[in-house]
């Protein structure tokens, strides 16, 4: 299999003579693979995943994903990067509460320059899947947690992104709209979605990963070999449902 | 209450919003600076000759004295006369003609002082320094002649020709002398044979009035040998002349300075209660943590405070340098040698900002002192919900780039904030439109003064003392011109005096000898002459003689009444009646009109600066040929309305870059979202830079009338001033594509405030803003 990232002897110091907030750290994640990265608070998981997603740039090491060395772009490249190849959920959701949710969705299609119907046409797609079409001309606000989660979602999967990033993409929902969204994540990545989630519920990481890496203090417990497929995890790209969420 | 918390408070916020902080700074400022200039130029522009008089103590009369007929003793005796407050002299004076550089100028007095310090006649030294040899002079200013410092002039009429370099230009509010030499060196400059004349400065007890003066000179020449007294100037006839000029010019200085006033006011009241709004999160936090309304209050007028006071104080600092150079100007303009910034417009500008900064800080500090802490918390987070959002809807149905789309949209989220940008927009673009108007109306009021685009070059005699026309000089003048290359066309004029029955004043009549209409004086109403019979008068002309154009009027020359139609009403600005016609009209030479001055178009591309070289050169020193002379009033109008408006589009551009900088501030976290899902830098700046472009459009379509309108009022009120109407083409200075080119300046000012916090988003760190509350 091919490795989606690679990330070598990756460091991130905020300040000069402050501590490591990511240290050393080397991972491989293949494509279609579903990752979790565990870890306390402050021990430098979503560092990693902002490192990944090139909203941050490390302090020493490379970055590469989907063969393109990313720590290395100008910051032009680095958003063409963010529009095209990676999909972003945020625990918040940071959706645009002026906008409605048919404009949040269609938002990074339309920065990408995608032509205006064949844009609307993936979006309507995604909603519908994703059962909020009904809310396509409400705005964010009047959305319960889960519905938001959704529309993130959507919005993150407009693009059809090789990377689907999640940073506590349940951390501010509640137990059974947790389930939902773990839900949809999984079937996500059982339809060939490679994605890395930051979490620090184990339940979550056990049941919706494939691998789950640990991070203590900016390095990963294992030296990044993870913990393997978990009993409840699934083995990644299952055709069957790849046709499903490909655009 | 301790004041620790508070001061902490303050200076967090001083030093963690260092852009903001730096803005506040720099808008107060500019607007101290602006503010400072518009109040000083108030007090220039008001009654400006009468400041200059009091501050040179200047005199009420300058007697001419014929130094042959009364002792040094007597004339000193004067001072001491019933009416006389005051008296100097006598000082040695000569009439003389000198040459410069190929120009000569006629009948300038020349005094001798050993120092322009004075009791009476306080002279200001303009540039360089007073005579300390013989062979220096310092000019008047009032001659209106600007040579370079070191310049040469040789005195024509003087035995030997002496050469005097000149080392200062002086001025003497009442014009006591067109240039003052050492004592000792005016015996040397005086013609053979002349009479040795003298200058008494006298100062009376009663000089309001013209008859005041006469009676105060007669009582003078009483006291002295018959034939002493040979003429004097009178104060009344120079105050008359400044105040011409100051009552010209100040219905544009007080609009510039209204503008400027206004704005910054607008300004500062936006910035500052703008800083204090966009800090009702951290308020809220304070107060979360046990701070006291009062606490909050004084914490955040002292937050703004710092920057602002220093702001206020660098800006007092500018302004006065500012306005050196334009004091100087208007000071030139209205002829008075030295403007200064009154102090009380020092104390007073300071002290109103820093009032209208408290006020306008204190107001906002109040209202989230007295707000819950969580009310102040979730009213700093973000624009109020559902605001601007069908503005989104709309614009998002618009086939523009998304990020176009965006922007031009979010200024309906903040609609007070948005009025704030539309209005310093506007105050700069009816500021640019009506500088420009009034620049071009008053391009063409020179223009149709000086004649320079269509006769640059003219030609007078020139004969010692007098101006004595000859037909052999006329006939000299024909053959030069017809010799020297680049002569177009030409035509000559006869200057003569004509009286009017019933009217007071003389009239200056202008009888040219053939076609004059391509000279291109301005018609105000009706047409130039176009034969015998037919006269063309000003302004001034019409008003005192109660006639209108199309009416005949009677006038008289020395020989002869003529009896003429008035067929156009010309500009020709001031309170003295004009009028020009042919001189067929006037009964020709034989009713004593000599021509005694060329008016010379020449070819294009002809420079005329090296036609004027030739044409002197051929023609000796009898004859003055001058170049375009574009008035000193114009030309210090013209660097004015330059400077204010530059001033104006950078207060405005400066209250643009606050409310842009506190939208960005706003807007942070969903300025990382777009990062976050692919938003480039350069769409960044493009969207931020849209945030603008409403208010601008808005700005500029309020701004053209208003501008225009301006513009009109503003240059009738000049026109009036100067006793004068205004040619319709004076006023016509807006094509339909000048005011969409004007109207972009909305923009542009619009586009040069945003800039820079457009770039400072776009180089922010997605992660961090995302992390940003």
């Amino acid at each position: 299999m091919d490795a989606l990232i690679e990330l070598s002897d990756v460091s991130k110091q905020y300040d000069n003579d402050g501590a490591f907030a990511v240290e050393d750290v080397s991972l491989r994640v293949e494509s279609g693979e579903s990752v979790a990265v565990m870890g306390p608070s402050g021990s430098g998981k979503s560092t990693l995943l902002n490192l990944i997603a090139g909203l941050d740039r490390p302090t020493a090491g490379t970055v590469t994903v989907a063969g393109q060395r990313i720590d290395s772009l100008s910051e032009t490249s680095l958003a063409k990067y963010r529009r095209q190849r990676v999909g972003m959920i945020f625990q918040f959701f940071n959706l645009l509460d002026d906008l409605t949710v048919a404009d949040n969705v269609l938002l990074p299609a339309q920065l990408a320059g995608a032509s205006r119907s064949d844009a609307k046409g993936r979006a309507d797609e995604l909603l519908d899947r994703l059962k909020i079409s009904q809310y396509k001309q409400a705005y964010p606000a009047r959305l319960s947690g889960g519905e938001r989660q959704r529309v993130a979602i959507a919005r993150a999967l407009v693009n059809s992104p090789e990377l689907l990033l999640a940073d506590e993409p349940t951390g501010a929902l509640d137990t059974a709209t947790g389930e939902e969204i773990g839900e949809l994540l999984r079937e996500l990545n059982q339809a060939g979605q490679s994605m890395i989630m930051v979490t620090h519920n184990a339940d979550l990481a056990v049941r919706y990963a494939s691998r789950t890496i640990q991070i203590v203090d900016g390095r990963l417990a294992d030296g990044g070999l993870g913990a393997g497929i978990p009993a409840g995890g699934t083995e990644p790209a299952a055709g069957a449902h790849a046709a499903k969420w490909q655009a | 209450m301790s004041a620790r918390p508070v001061l902490r408070a303050a200076s967090g916020g001083v030093t963690r919003h260092r852009a903001q902080t730096v803005v506040l700074f720099v808008v107060l400022l500019v607007s101290t600076a602006s503010a400072t200039l518009g109040l000083a130029l108030l007090a220039a522009a008001s009654g400006p000759f009468d400041h200059a008089f009091a501050a040179q103590h200047g005199a009420d009369a300058a007697v001419a004295v014929n130094g042959s007929r009364a002792s040094n003793a007597q004339l000193a005796a004067t001072a001491r006369l019933s009416g006389v407050t005051g008296a100097a002299g006598p000082f040695g004076a000569a009439t003389v003609s000198i040459s410069s550089q190929g120009f000569s100028l006629p009948s300038l007095v020349l005094v001798g002082r050993a120092s322009p310090a004075g009791p009476l006649d306080d002279l200001t030294l303009v540039r360089g320094h007073w005579p300390q040899r013989p062979d220096q002079i310092v000019l008047s200013e009032g001659t209106g002649f600007f040579p370079a410092l070191g310049t040469t002039m040789t005195i024509t009429t003087a035995p030997g020709k002496p050469v005097l370099t000149v080392v200062g230009v002086a001025n003497s509010v009442t014009n006591t002398a067109s240039g003052w030499v050492l004592p000792s060196e005016i015996r040397a400059l005086r013609p053979a044979g002349a009479p040795a004349t003298a200058e008494m400065l006298y100062r009376f007890a009663s000089a309001g009035t013209a008859a005041r003066i006469r009676g105060d000179v007669a009582a003078v020449a009483a006291a002295l040998p018959a034939g002493a007294v040979a003429g004097f100037s009178s104060w009344l006839t120079a105050q008359q002349q400044a105040n011409g000029n100051s009552t010209i010019l100040a219905p544009f200085v007080e609009a510039f300075a209204l503008i400027g006033l206004f704005m910054s006011v607008l300004i500062v009241g936006n910035v500052v209660s703008g800083a204090v709004v966009a800090s009702y999160r951290r308020i809220g936090v304070l107060k979360s943590i046990g701070f006291s309304p009062v606490q909050v209050v004084l914490a955040y007028v002292a937050r703004v405070g710092v920057p602002a006071v220093t702001g206020c104080l660098a800006g007092l600092v500018s302004g006065n340098l500012l306005a050196v150079p334009v004091l100087h100007k208007s000071a030139a303009a209205f002829g008075v040698g030295q403007q200064q910034v009154p102090l009380w417009v020092n104390v007073v500008t300071p002290v109103v900002m820093c009032a209208l900064v408290a006020v306008t800080a204190f107001i906002p500090a109040l209202r989230a002192g007295r707000m819950s802490a969580v009310q102040a918390i979730a009213l700093g987070h973000a624009p109020r919900q559902g605001r601007g959002y069908a503005a989104h809807r709309l614009a998002s149905r618009l086939r523009l780039p998304r990020p176009v789309s965006i922007g031009l949209a979010a200024p309906f989220a903040r609609p007070a904030r948005t009025a704030g940008t539309l209005a310093a927009i506007m105050f700069g673009v009816t500021a640019v439109i009506f500088a420009v108007g009034l620049d071009s109306t008053l391009s063409r009021a020179e223009e149709g003064q000086s004649l320079a685009a269509t006769a640059p070059v003219q030609v007078s005699l020139n004969s010692g003392n007098a101006w004595q026309p000859a037909s052999s000089q006329d006939r000299a003048i024909l053959a030069a011109l017809r010799a020297q290359p680049g002569s177009s066309r030409y035509v000559a004029a006869a200057q003569t005096e004509l009286s009017v029955g019933g009217l007071a004043l003389r009239v200056d009549a202008q009888a040219f000898d053939g076609n004059a209409g391509w000279l291109g004086y301005g018609v105000i109403s009706g047409h130039w002459y176009s034969s015998a019979g037919q006269v063309v008068v000003n302004t001034a002309y019409l008003n005192q003689t109660g006639l209108t154009v199309g009416d005949t009027t009677t006038v008289s020359t020395t020989t002869r009444s003529v009896t003429a139609r008035i067929v156009g009403e010309i500009f020709v600005p001031g309170n003295r009646p004009a009028l020009m016609t042919s001189v067929q009209t006037l009964g020709g030479t034989s009713a004593s009109l000599g021509l005694d001055e060329y008016y010379v178009g020449l070819n294009r591309g002809v420079s005329s600066s090296s036609y004027v070289s030739g044409l002197s050169r051929s023609l000796g020193a009898n004859y003055y040929v001058s170049g375009p002379q574009g008035g000193d009033f114009y030309l210090v109008a013209d660097s004015l309305i330059a400077m204010l408006t530059l001033m104006m589009a950078v207060v405005a551009g400066l209250g643009v870059l606050n409310t842009v900088l506190l939208g960005t501030r706003d807007r942070v976290h969903d300025l990382g979202v777009f990062k976050a899902v692919g938003m480039t830098p350069r769409q960044t700046i493009a969207m931020v830079l849209c945030w603008v472009v409403a208010p601008a459009i808005v700005a500029a379509v309020i701004a053209v009338p208003v501008g225009m309108v301006l513009h009109s009022a503003t240059a009738d009120a000049m026109a009036r001033a100067a006793y004068t109407g205004l040619p319709a083409s004076f006023m016509a200075v807006y094509r339909p594509a000048e005011i969409a080119l004007l109207a972009l300046s909305g923009l542009v000012i619009a586009a040069a405030g945003a800039l820079l916090p457009a770039s400072w988003a776009a180089g922010s760190k997605t992660a961090t803003a995302l992390r940003a509350e």
